[in-house]
């Protein structure tokens, strides 16, 4: 589903965020990509959206070379990736419910059917009683499963997570990584960024740690320490 | 496609009313700067209605010998209104000529008592398209058979149409600069108002949105602002017009300083339409950057 070969990323100033990655990550995996801040898990997950383009190598997303891919076919391949941002990217001037709609609406979805599934995804994500808030009114944490909301409301076949639990308290945190299991059941693609290990640890699910922008270890059920 | 509509038509309301103070800046901006072009394309419409009436009273007067034979006045007056300068041919009697001069001095019975009826000739008088040509016919008329003299405004007349010329020039320089800078002024608001909203632009293109889905509610927005803006402008010109020059008008009879109402609508559509193609070319260009996400 998701396949890396050889690929770097040095940006601009030549900071090198990654060195020589290859991976392969199946259809309807859970996959961690752990590392401590700094070592490219962000750069990592920018790339398969094309919000940043490998310095060297190929990246294939659903079997297709995306650096082959032309500018206007770009939107097609972000509706197939739900994305939970690390800073949210939530739109300031909607509500909760919109912003969570926008991503229905981007894809042509009818009023009735996003009229249907927002508040029911929202309901998922403990959000109802903010349905009509504006994201400065909301706490980080709130803010961040919005984000989660939205990535997973038109139900795309991959799904990304950059530090996903970064602003949540361990139940809440708890309940969001039950969320993306139950996704991941249903056939969805998971990749999930951290640095949190409770998370990775209680999950055993298989892990990619990246140190300094290399692939250092590729362990099927891991831990985040090695051990 | 319906649904795309309903999802532009609510986007770009919900837009202009969250975003308010950037809504109020553009449309007053907008109708500043075509309140501007306004005044000067309505300023220009009195002033060349003006010039035009001062223009239409210049005619070359053609005086014709008391001897001269019936068929040499008819050809006169043939050869003249067969000329392509020429709009309209008057013929003036002797008797006719008379009759004029009575009537101009008529509160001074004196002057009229001593004249002779036949002292006064007939005439030719000759209405011009474009006066600039007066010179011209008048000395092809010039020793003509016929003829006894041609008289046209000389150089009082010269110096009023360098003077109309002067006007009607300073008039297209003033609508060109007057457009130019409401280009400048409403490109420029457009350009801050999307600035503002970059931040927005990226993640939309980020959840998968294409540049049209994002393009369309941005000019959308634009054309409504232009539109206010066009629409305020025009109240006011035409709040102008009732309450200033109407009231000159009557204060100063002799003056044609009128603008009707329908070119007040004229020039609202006017206005409405730059306002709009600025507003939605603007906005194309402006976006151009910020959706090469
Ligand atoms: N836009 C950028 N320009 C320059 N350097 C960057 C940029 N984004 C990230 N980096 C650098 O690349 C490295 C990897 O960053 P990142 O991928 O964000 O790591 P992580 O998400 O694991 O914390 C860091 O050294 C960071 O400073
Ligand atoms: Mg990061």
């Amino acid at each position: 589903m998701i396949r890396l070969e050889n690929v770097s990323k040095v940006y601009k100033g030549s900071v090198v965020a990654l060195r020589d990655i290859s991976t392969d990550i199946q259809k309807e995996e859970f996959v961690f990509l752990v590392g401590s801040s700094g070592s490219g898990k962000s750069t990592f997950i920018k790339m398969l959206l094309k919000e940043e383009e490998p310095s060297e190598g190929t990246i294939y997303v659903a079997g297709k070379d995306i650096g082959q891919l032309p500018r206007w076919r770009v939107p097609y391949l972000r509706r197939n990736i739900g994305c939970v941002f690390q800073d949210f990217k939530l739109l300031a001037n909607k509500t909760v419910r919109e912003n969570v709609a926008f991503a229905l609406e981007v894809i042509g979805r009818p009023k009735n059917i996003i009229s249907q599934r927002v508040p029911a995804i929202i309901e998922l994500v403990g959000l109802t009683d903010k349905l009509n808030s504006m994201p400065h009114e909301l706490s980080g944490g709130e803010q961040q499963r919005v984000c989660i909301a939205r990535a997973m409301v038109n139900r795309p076949p991959i799904l990304l997570a950059d530090e996903p639990t970064g602003n949540l308290d361990p139940s809440t945190s708890a309940d969001i990584m039950n969320l993306l299991e139950r996704l991941n059941e249903s056939g969805t693609t998971v990749l999930i960024a951290t640095h949190d290990h409770a998370v990775v640890d209680r999950s055993r699910k298989r892990v990619i740690e990246l140190d300094g922008g290399k692939l250092v270890r590729d362990q099927v059920r891991g831990v985040y320490g090695i051990g | 496609m319906a649904l795309r509509v309903n999802y532009f038509v609510d986007e770009t309301v919900s837009n202009l009313r969250r975003n308010v103070l950037l809504t109020l800046a553009a449309v007053s901006t907008v109708s500043i700067s075509l309140l501007l072009l306004g005044v000067v394309m309505v300023g220009g419409e009195v002033l060349t209605k003006m010039v035009s009436s001062w223009e239409g009273k210049v005619e070359l007067n053609v005086f014709l010998r008391d001897e001269a034979t019936p068929e040499e006045v008819k050809a006169l007056g043939s050869q003249a209104n067969g000329m392509p300068e020429v709009e309209k041919v008057f013929f003036e009697s002797k008797e006719q000529a008379f009759e004029e001069y009575k009537r101009m001095f008529k509160d001074s019975p004196a002057i009229t008592e001593n004249v002779d009826p036949n002292a006064l000739p007939a005439s030719y008088r000759i209405k011009l398209k474009d006066p600039n040509s007066a010179e011209a016919v008048a000395s092809r008329l010039q020793g003509q058979p016929g003829v006894d003299e041609v008289q046209f405004g000389g150089e009082a007349m010269k110096r009023l149409l360098k003077f109309t010329g002067v006007v009607r020039t300073i008039l297209v320089i003033a609508i060109i600069l007057t457009l130019g800078a409401a280009i400048l002024l409403i490109a420029n608001t457009i350009r801050l108002g999307i600035y503002a909203r970059r931040k927005e632009i990226g993640i939309m293109k980020l959840v998968g949105a294409t540049n049209w889905f994002i393009r369309v509610p941005f000019i959308f927005e634009g054309t409504v602002q232009a539109a206010l803006g066009a629409l305020l402008a025009s109240a006011l010109i035409y709040a102008g017009k009732v309450f200033g020059l109407d009231r000159m008008q009557d204060a100063i009879l002799f003056l044609p300083l009128t603008v009707s109402s329908g070119s007040i609508i004229r020039m609202f559509f006017t206005l409405l339409a730059i306002g709009i193609v600025i507003g939605v070319f603007g906005s194309s260009l402006a976006l151009r950057r910020f959706l090469e996400v």
